[in-house]
């Protein structure tokens, strides 16, 4: 809601300085957006009579003209088609700079000299696109300063409104709330009541009245149609809006003034003498105002004649009843459409207006006629016709609304104090009638004009806001103590998220919805129902609910490389979602973590210590491995899996037997669709899946009383046996006595025998009750070869 | 100070700074801090003096002994790390070795602190889906469709009636359907609005927060939430609270916190108000309360929504907030 200081001021004296309203304003739940001085960049033009018009001797487009700027006469060449011999209007002279930045200077149009610049309103800023230059009031005086002559010395106020305050998308509402604010009355412009009594020469219509609550129309004979008054020019101009003709200009003043939409139809392009209002037919069309053309359906209103729909309802007019040049006698409708229907019209059509905009939220329908009044007082007041009959149809009159309210309550819930009387001073100022019912009791009459206001806490709300929020008292609750409870699903992920932050990966956050095609470059089949999809997506590429973590990682990983990251190690934490099937069931939301990993090993630390070196698999097997330790499980062995699709390497991830997701390598072609060209490995565990299996409880062991005892061992195997499984025949053959076993070497190549490997190991024994002896060691030793011959058929190497 | 103390310490001071080796600053030693150095001669000069002048001789003769003993310490050092260098040895300026540890994302550490800051009041935290109903999202809320608050939330839809949470308060919905009274919440998540610029992006950061009991007031609201300033922000961070509208909450606020880039005097990113917004809040609507079946004559509470991305923005002085999720790691590591 756009309003200037001006224009406020004709319905309020207002004491305070542009910045103190805003603030003020603002306070009161008029959130102002912006202040803005305006006009002050006109001062360098004047206002000057256009003395004589001549035709340009070698330009058909242009006049040579005279003009009285007020000091001097000057030949002045414009090519505005409107510009006439007694015309008032605005003279920018050499040395001035419009509001666009143009520098005007002396110069020479086709030959002719041009001392200066006739100004249309676009080029002063005021509109967008003008027909021709400004043609002002006959009694501007010659001479003056144009932004003052003009009223363009001005403050403009933007208010950004809350849905609730509907009273407020008008001036009056506006000015209402600051008269409370300032403490002074507000100024309504008066005006005489229409005689519904009269005949009218047609009918009204409300086929139901939950639709439209009220419809007041009157005909205005004798129609003038032309410009505006410089007044109300600038009015509409000054809020931005574009002054048309002065019977339309006048119903979006009286729209802005008072808040309630107007429209007039030319009357003569009616057909029949019964205006309805009702549910579009089946199969009807209308073309608009703005000449877009619409198919309606019934739960569209419109506004008909005997033809047809010749209005959408409290949205947009009809281009063929509209009032143009040519029109001679106009229907002026003021009514009261319902918020809903028209919302949803608008929504259907798209064609939000500033009409739709305040049927939305509720217009007073205790004001349609005196709105419709003012506007006629106006029309005829500006010498452009004579009332002729007016029609005012409603179902139910709007009443003021009477609430109970119990001030002991508003304290209650305030946490104040404050006396009935001290209520009934500060509601009655924002013009809500109050009454003492009882010692315990007030009956506020709520005018018509409130439409927000419904219930005893809506009154609650009133009060704090004149109160004013920062004079409300401030302290804790009290409350009964009872422990926290937190969601053991966030303790989870928060714990796997630090555990990774811990290892060295940095974490990423990337939108639950990605592009559809990404399941697809991993290598996945195309399948429609795979996907969570959104009806309104803002691009392809936030089409649908994320199925996997790993896309968004990987396009993580591209922009990094593309911005010279040497390396990286990243990992989300997220939910993809899955359908259930059933067009509104809400998906399976799973919690995953991934995590990819590329380039340059420990890139962040001094390389002079860690070197180069790119990571390999056993990078993302560690960072694995110490994840689930540091989750509180014990990993089980890595085993190779079946490749996933967009893997060329991938081993398992299991904890207690259940597999939990997988690690491995990208396979170079899946990179590649995402513009990586160089070797990344993944991460993708199930969170969800690892927190169903059970923990082990931690149990203290003693700490060992007797020294350990190595023994460094290297066994030559068969090339395919895994270390792991010689891990496992070393655990056998050794019981009790060995404690563990410390892999430090695997040597393949021509010391061995082709088709081998020497697997290096120091194992280490311990005794719980005593210092082992040679004897015992040696006794183990051979149990341990013993049992890796005959498992595995290695051998110790000989050295 | 007397002057044979000053003429020693200019003397020992000059000398100690001559010292280019171990060597050299033995023989310093011994001249000075021996037990038969200068040092040492100076005190035993000490029965020579009058009476009344010895005890201030003793103690500046005591400073000067300590001064002198730092100095050479530190020169000892000095020269030992310059002689390690010298010999290919120890370069302490060298990088010491430690793996970089990785980086916790700005937006989760801010959301942390918000919910450890309500957890240490006492509040529960509980989590909802990401996909919810249109009846939890905004039926149960007090938003009926056709209302136009609808237009605050510019919502993506599933389909007709799932939709992508705009907002993290359906859990306040969620949690007083499955307990009674009193009930103290936070709900931390990601909530999704189609909508993106540079203020704006399409999927962010909320925590709801509320509170529910008999005789809970407005007043409580701005207590609690003025604690939570104050320990996020710091103590002396102005705040204000205003009028604002949600359909969820009566009497509605927003509140404000004294800009943090121009501190109150007006800039750009506070629009010349000196005031910055950062969260939504107000007393629970009796229509809500009605929903879930609480009467709101028995019961009152207040309601709030965070946005993490904005507080994270004004604590570190963000000013874009799709940096947040380029994931660019020169932007990840500086936090
Ligand atoms: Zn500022």
């Amino acid at each position: 809601m756009k309003f200037t200081l001006s224009w406020l001021q004709d319905y309020v004296d207002i004491s305070l300085s542009a910045t103190e309203l805003a603030a003020g304003l603002t306070m009161a739940g008029l959130e102002v957006d912006s202040v803005d001085e305006t006009g002050a960049d006109l001062d360098q033009l004047v206002i000057a009579r256009v003395a004589a018009v001549e035709g340009h001797p070698d330009a058909d487009r242009l006049h040579v003209c005279e003009v009285d700027d007020g000091e001097d006469r000057r030949q002045i060449v414009c090519g505005a088609a409107n510009v006439h011999a007694g015309m008032i209007t605005v003279l920018a002279r050499p040395g001035a700079v419009l509001p666009g930045g143009l520098k005007i200077k002396s110069s020479k149009l086709r030959g002719v000299k041009s001392d200066g610049m006739l100004c249309s309103a676009a080029e002063l800023g005021l509109e967008d696109g003008s027909d021709g230059i400004l043609d002002l009031d006959r009694d501007l005086s010659v001479g003056t300063p144009a932004a003052s002559a003009l009223g363009l010395v001005d403050t403009l106020i933007e208010v950004d409104l809350t849905p609730n305050r509907a009273d407020c998308a008008s001036v009056i509402g506006i000015a209402r709330e600051a008269a409370a604010l300032t403490n002074t009355s507000l100024r309504s412009p008066a005006v005489s009541d229409l005689s519904f009594s009269g005949q009218a020469p047609f009918t009204v219509k409300i086929a139901d009245y939950d639709l439209c609550r009220r419809y007041c129309a009157c005909i205005i004979r004798g129609v003038k149609v032309g410009p505006s008054p410089w007044w109300l020019k600038k009015r509409l101009l000054s809020v931005g809006l574009r002054p048309i003709n002065n019977v339309v200009d006048i119903t979006n003043f009286v729209m802005l003034e008072c808040g309630q939409p107007m429209h007039a139809f030319d009357f003569n392009r009616l057909s029949g003498t019964e205006i309805e209002v009702r549910s579009a037919r089946e199969g009807e069309k209308i073309k608009t105002l703005d000449g877009r053309e619409h198919d309606l359906t019934p739960e569209t209103l419109v506004v008909a004649d005997a033809g047809g729909a010749v209005a959408v309802a409290g949205v947009m007019g009809g281009e063929a009843t509209q009032v143009d040049a040519a029109t001679g006698d106009i229907l002026l409708e003021s009514a009261c459409f319902s918020a809903v229907s028209v919302r949803r019209t608008a929504r259907r059509l798209n064609l939000g207006t500033d009409s739709s905009y305040r049927f939305e939220r509720g217009v007073d329908p205790g004001a349609t006629a005196h709105a419709l009044a003012r506007a006629a007082e106006l029309v005829v007041k500006m010498g452009a016709g004579e009332i002729e009959g007016a029609v005012d149809v409603q179902g139910k009159a709007a009443k003021p609304l009477k609430l109970l309210f119990r001030p002991h309550r508003c304290n209650k819930l305030l946490g104040t104090s404050l006396s009935g009387e001290e209520i009934m001073a500060m509601l009655s100022a924002i013009e809500l009638g109050c009454r003492l019912i009882d010692t315990e009791t007030l009956e506020v009459t709520v005018p018509t004009f409130r439409v927000d206001i419904e219930r005893e806490i809506d009154l609650v709300e009133e009060v704090a806001r004149l109160v004013g929020y920062d004079h409300l008292p401030e302290s804790l609750p009290r409350v009964t103590l009872a422990p926290a409870i937190e969601s053991p699903d966030r303790v989870f992920r928060l714990k796997a998220a630090a555990a990774m932050v811990e290892i060295g990966l940095s974490e990423v956050i990337n939108y639950s919805f990605v592009s559809s095609s990404h399941r697809r470059l991993l290598g996945y089949g195309e399948s429609p129902d795979e996907f969570v999809r959104l009806k309104n997506p803002l691009a392809e590429e936030q089409s649908v609910m994320r199925t996997t973590i790993l896309p968004g990682l990987i396009e993580n990983l591209n922009h990094n490389l593309n911005r010279q990251a040497p390396g990286l190690m990243i990992f989300e934490v997220g939910k993809v979602f899955h359908p259930r099937g059933g067009r509104d069931r809400q998906p399976r939301e799973n919690t995953r973590i991934s995590a990819i990993i590329a380039g340059r090993r420990n890139s962040g630390a001094p390389v002079i210590h860690f070197g180069r070196e790119k990571v390999d698999l056993y990078d993302v097997t560690g960072v694995v491995s110490a994840f689930i330790s540091r989750m509180g499980y014990r990993i089980d062995a890595f085993t190779v899996a079946e490749d996933l699709p967009f893997a060329s390497g991938t081993v398992a991830v299991s904890v207690n037997g259940v597999r939990i997701g997988a690690c491995g390598e990208l396979s170079p072609g899946v990179t590649r669709e995402f513009g990586v060209k160089q070797a990344a490995w993944f991460i993708d565990l199930d969170l969800d899946m690892l927190m169903g299996i059970k923990r082990e409880d931690k149990i203290f062991f003693p700490l060992p009383k007797f020294p350990a005892v190595y023994r460094d061992i290297a066994i030559v195997l068969s090339e395919a046996v895994p270390v792991a499984e010689l891990m496992a025949s070393l655990e056998k053959g050794g019981g009790n006595l060995l404690e563990s076993a410390e892999l430090f070497d695997v040597y393949k190549g021509d010391k061995v025998e082709a088709g081998t490997k020497s697997v290096a190991v120091r194992l280490v024994f311990r005794s719980a009750g005593s210092t082992l002896k040679d004897k015992q060691i040696n006794k183990a030793m051979n149990k341990i070869l013993a049992e890796i011959a005959r498992d595995l058929g290695g051998k110790l190497r000989e050295s | 100070m007397d002057e044979a103390i000053t003429t020693l310490r200019d003397e020992a001071l000059v000398a100690l700074d001559a010292c280019g080796d171990i060597d050299g600053l033995e023989a310093f030693r011994i001249k000075y801090l021996g037990r038969n150095g200068a040092v040492s001669g100076l005190m035993r000069s000490l029965p020579g003096l009058a009476p009344e002048a010895r005890p201030a001789f003793g103690r500046d003769a005591n400073k000067l002994k300590q001064e002198i003993e730092a100095a050479f310490t530190a020169r000892r050092e000095n020269l030992a790390v310059n002689a390690a260098a010298d010999r290919g040895g120890v370069d302490i300026t060298i990088p010491g070795r430690c793996l970089p540890g990785g980086h916790s994302h700005p937006v989760s550490q801010v959301s942390l602190e918000i919910c450890d800051t309500f957890a240490a009041m006492g509040f529960d935290i509980a989590e909802g889906p990401d996909v919810e109903t249109d009846f939890y999202n905004f039926e149960a809320l007090n938003i009926p469709s056709h209302h136009p608050a609808r237009d605050m939330h510019d919502t993506f839809y599933v389909s007709d009636s799932t939709l992508l949470r705009t907002h993290t308060s359906p859990m306040q919905i969620r949690a007083m359907e499955a307990r009674r009274p009193p009930l103290r919440m936070i709900a931390p998540g990601k909530v999704y609005r189609c909508d993106s610029d540079v203020t704006h992006t399409p999927m962010f950061h909320q925590v709801e927060g509320f509170l529910v009991d008999e005789d809970v007031s407005f007043a409580d609201l701005k207590g609690v939430l003025s604690l939570f300033i104050a320990r996020v922000f710091s103590v002396d961070t102005a705040i204000r609270f205003r009028p604002s509208y949600f359909p969820f909450t009566e009497p509605s606020a927003e509140v404000d916190i004294a800009c943090v880039i121009c501190g109150g005097k007006g800039c750009r990113v506070c629009k010349h108000t000196g005031w910055i917004e950062i969260l939504g809040a107000g007393m629970i609507d009796p229509e809500v309360f009605r929903s879930v079946g609480y009467d709101p004559e028995e019961v009152s509470g207040f309601a709030f929504g965070i946005g993490a991305e904005r507080i994270a923005m004004l604590k570190y002085g963000i000013d874009d907030i799709r940096l947040f999720y380029e994931n660019d790691h020169r932007f990840l590591s500086q936090f």
